[in-house]
C-alpha cells in the first residue's frame, strides 16, 4: 500500500446470502488504490457493485473477504469514519427539523460545539447557498436544496475523503449544473481531499474526474485517467458537403450514415487516414466541402469500447 | 454516551411530530375514558372497578404504544435511509440504538405521567382510594414498558416490522402467563423451561389488582422489581446492539 493512498481495497469480495442454498457475489476480488487528492468516478451499469463497494468503504457492509483501508485505517472502525464525508444517493432528513438544526445535530455528533460549530455552519450555508432558508423546515426544501444540505453535512468535519453516491441523481438540468459547479468548488477549495463518487451521468464524470473506475458484474474492468481513456480513442471528424449530387450520395457517401443539415449533408469519419482518403475522393468528384470539424470522443464511447473489448477478450479466452 | 444523548433528543422530537403518536395518544385517552365509564356501570365497588379498568386500559395502551412507536422509530430510519448519513459519522451503532431507546423512554415517561394525572383526577371523587398503590402500579407499569421497548428494539433489528410487532406482543403475552402457568401453553417440560428462561417474567410488574384494593408493596420489593427490569432491559439492548453492530446496512 502506498503511503499516499486514501482508499485501499485489496482482493475485496462481498457475497450476499439469498437463502439457505443461494448466494450472489456483488463484488468479486476488487483491488483498487486511490491516491490522496484524486477525483475518481465510479462507473458501471446497475447491479455492477458500485453501491456495494461504497457501502463497504463506509463500513455499512462487511466484506466477505479482503481488506479495506481508509486513510490507513480499517474501514470498519470509527476512526476511519472521522476522515469521511458522505452524501447518499437520496439524502433524507427528519422533515420537522430546520436546516440549521440538521447541521447542529450532525455537527454535535462530530464533536463540534459552540462558536466553532456556528462558524463552520455559516461557512457551509454560504458555500451551498442555503443561507436564506437555513431556518426553514427541511420538509419545504426542494430536491436540489436537500441535496445541497446533505453536501453541507458531509463537509462538517473537513473530510479527507468525500464519498458522493450519485450526487446528481434526480436533479433537473439546472440543478445538475449547480451541483457540478459546487463539487468543483469544494475540490478547488480543498485540493488535498479525495473525492470518490459514483454516477450514471458520464458527462459529469468527464467534467469532474481525473480517473475513472469501471465495474461490471462486481469486477474492476478498467481504472485509468479520463484523459488517457479518451486519448486512446481515434479522432472523429464531421464533414459537411453542400447539396451533394445523387451520384455522390449513392457512391462515395453511401457507406456513411448521413444527416441533413441546413447547408447540405453531414457525415462522420474515424481517424486521419480515413479523412484524407475521403477528402481526396470528394475532391476528385468535385464535391463542395462546407466544413470539417474535429469531434472529441466522449467518455461514454471510450468506456463502451473498453467494456466491449474486455467482453471480446473474455469470450476468446 | 454523548452521541446517544444527541440522538435521543432528536428521537423525542421525531416521536412528538409523528402522526402515529397522536393516534396512539388518542387511543390512550379513549381507553381511559372507556375504563372510567365501565366503572360507572357497577352498583357497588365503583372505585375499585373504575381503577381496575383504567389501569388495564393504560397498561394495554402503553404496550401497544411502546411496540408501534419502537418499530416506527427504528425501522423508518432504516427504510428512509437517513441512518446511512448518521452512521457515516464516527459514532457506534450501539449509540444509535441507545439514543433511539432513551428518546422513546423519555416520551413514554411523559405519556405515563399524563395518564397518572388523568387516573388520579378521575379517582378524586372516590373516598376509598389509596394513591400510593396507584403510583406504585404505574411505576412498575413503566418498568415493564421499558422492557417491552427493549424487546421491540431487539426484534426490529433482526426482523421486519410485522414480525417484530408480532414477536414483541408474543413476548408480552408469554411474559405474563408462562411463568405462572402450570400446563396448557406448553406440554413438554423442556419447551416450558426454555420459554421461562428466555421470556422475562412480566407478571412481577403487575400491581393493577393491588392498586384496586389499595395494597402497597415495600420499598425493597420496588427496588427488586427495578433491578429485575434493568437486568432484562440491559440483556435485550445488548443483544440488539450486538446484532446491529454485525448487521449489513443495505439502505
Amino acid at each position: 500500500m502506498s503511503p499516499n493512498s486514501c482508499i485501499n481495497l485489496t482482493e475485496v469480495t462481498k457475497v450476499f446470502k439469498l437463502g439457505l442454498f443461494r448466494s450472489k457475489t456483488a463484488v468479486d476480488r476488487l483491488t483498487l488504490e486511490i491516491a490522496t487528492g484524486e477525483v475518481v468516478g465510479l462507473l458501471g451499469p446497475n447491479g455492477s457493485g458500485k453501491s456495494t463497494t461504497i457501502k463497504m468503504i463506509l463500513g455499512f457492509l462487511k466484506p466477505s473477504e479482503g481488506e479495506i483501508l481508509v486513510c490507513g485505517q480499517s474501514a470498519e472502525t470509527r476512526i476511519a469514519r472521522q476522515f469521511i464525508g458522505y452524501l447518499p444517493e437520496n439524502p433524507r432528513f427528519q422533515k420537522f427539523l430546520t436546516g440549521n438544526e440538521i447541521l447542529t445535530y450532525y455537527g454535535k455528533l462530530l464533536g463540534l460545539r459552540g462558536i466553532a460549530l456556528a462558524k463552520k455552519m455559516d461557512l457551509l450555508f454560504d458555500l451551498v447557498n442555503l443561507n436564506h432558508s437555513r431556518n426553514e423546515r427541511v420538509q419545504g426544501y426542494s430536491k436540489g436544496m436537500t441535496q445541497r444540505l446533505a453536501i453541507a453535512q458531509s463537509l462538517l468535519n473537513d473530510p479527507r475523503l468525500l464519498i458522493f453516491d450519485e450526487p446528481m441523481s434526480g436533479l433537473d438540468p439546472l440543478g445538475r449544473i449547480e451541483m457540478r459547479n459546487l463539487i468543483g468548488t469544494i475540490h478547488q477549495e480543498n485540493p488535498s481531499s479525495t473525492l470518490f463518487f459514483s454516477s450514471h451521468v458520464l458527462e459529469d464524470v468527464e467534467t469532474l474526474c481525473k480517473s475513472v473506475a469501471l465495474l461490471q458484474n462486481g469486477k474492476l474492468k478498467t481504472f485509468e485517467s479520463v484523459s488517457s481513456l479518451i486519448a486512446n480513442e481515434s479522432q472523429r471528424y464531421e464533414i459537411v458537403v453542400e447539396s451533394p449530387s445523387r451520384d455522390l450520395e449513392m457512391g462515395i457517401l453511401a457507406k456513411f450514415p448521413q444527416k441533413c443539415v441546413p447547408l447540405g449533408k453531414s457525415f462522420s469519419v474515424d481517424g486521419i487516414d480515413q479523412l484524407s482518403t475521403i477528402l481526396s475522393r470528394l475532391s476528385n468528384a468535385q464535391a463542395k466541402i462546407v466544413s470539417i470539424n474535429a469531434q472529441r470522443r466522449k467518455l461514454e464511447e471510450a468506456l463502451f469500447r473498453a467494456n466491449e473489448g474486455l467482453k471480446t477478450s473474455e469470450a476468446s479466452t | 454516551m454523548k452521541h446517544a444523548l444527541h440522538i435521543s433528543w432528536i428521537a423525542v422530537k421525531e416521536l412528538i411530530f409523528e402522526k402515529v403518536f397522536y393516534i396512539l395518544f388518542s387511543f390512550v385517552g379513549l381507553a381511559l375514558l372507556l375504563g372510567m365509564l365501565l366503572g360507572q356501570l357497577t352498583f357497588g365497588e365503583q372505585a375499585k372497578l373504575t381503577l381496575d379498568f383504567m389501569l388495564g386500559a393504560a397498561h394495554l395502551s402503553m404496550v401497544l404504544f411502546s411496540i408501534f412507536m419502537g418499530i416506527s422509530l427504528f425501522q423508518r430510519e432504516l427504510m428512509m435511509g437517513s441512518v446511512s448519513m448518521l452512521l457515516s459519522k464516527p459514532i457506534s451503532r450501539t449509540s444509535f440504538i441507545l439514543g433511539k431507546y432513551l428518546g422513546q423512554i423519555m416520551v413514554q415517561a411523559g405519556v405515563i405521567l399524563a395518564m397518572t394525572a388523568v387516573i388520579v383526577l378521575s379517582c378524586l371523587r372516590f373516598e376509598d382510594v389509596y394513591y400510593l398503590a396507584i403510583f406504585q402500579a404505574l411505576a412498575l407499569m413503566f418498568f415493564e414498558i421499558c422492557i417491552i421497548t427493549a424487546i421491540t428494539y431487539f426484534f426490529s433489528v433482526n426482523a421486519g416490522s410485522i414480525t417484530a410487532a408480532v414477536a414483541s406482543f408474543g413476548f408480552f403475552v408469554l411474559g405474563h402467563y408462562i411463568h405462572s402457568s402450570k400446563n396448557g401453553i406448553t406440554d413438554t417440560f423442556v419447551a416450558k423451561e426454555t420459554l421461562v428462561a428466555l421470556v422475562p417474567n412480566l407478571e412481577v410488574f403487575n400491581l393493577k389488582t393491588f392498586a384496586s384494593y389499595g395494597v402497597t408493596i415495600s420499598t425493597y420489593e420496588l427496588f427488586l422489581s427495578l433491578a429485575y427490569a434493568l437486568i432484562c432491559m440491559t440483556i435485550f439492548l445488548v443483544a440488539a446492539s450486538l446484532t446491529f453492530e454485525r448487521k449489513d446496512i443495505l439502505t
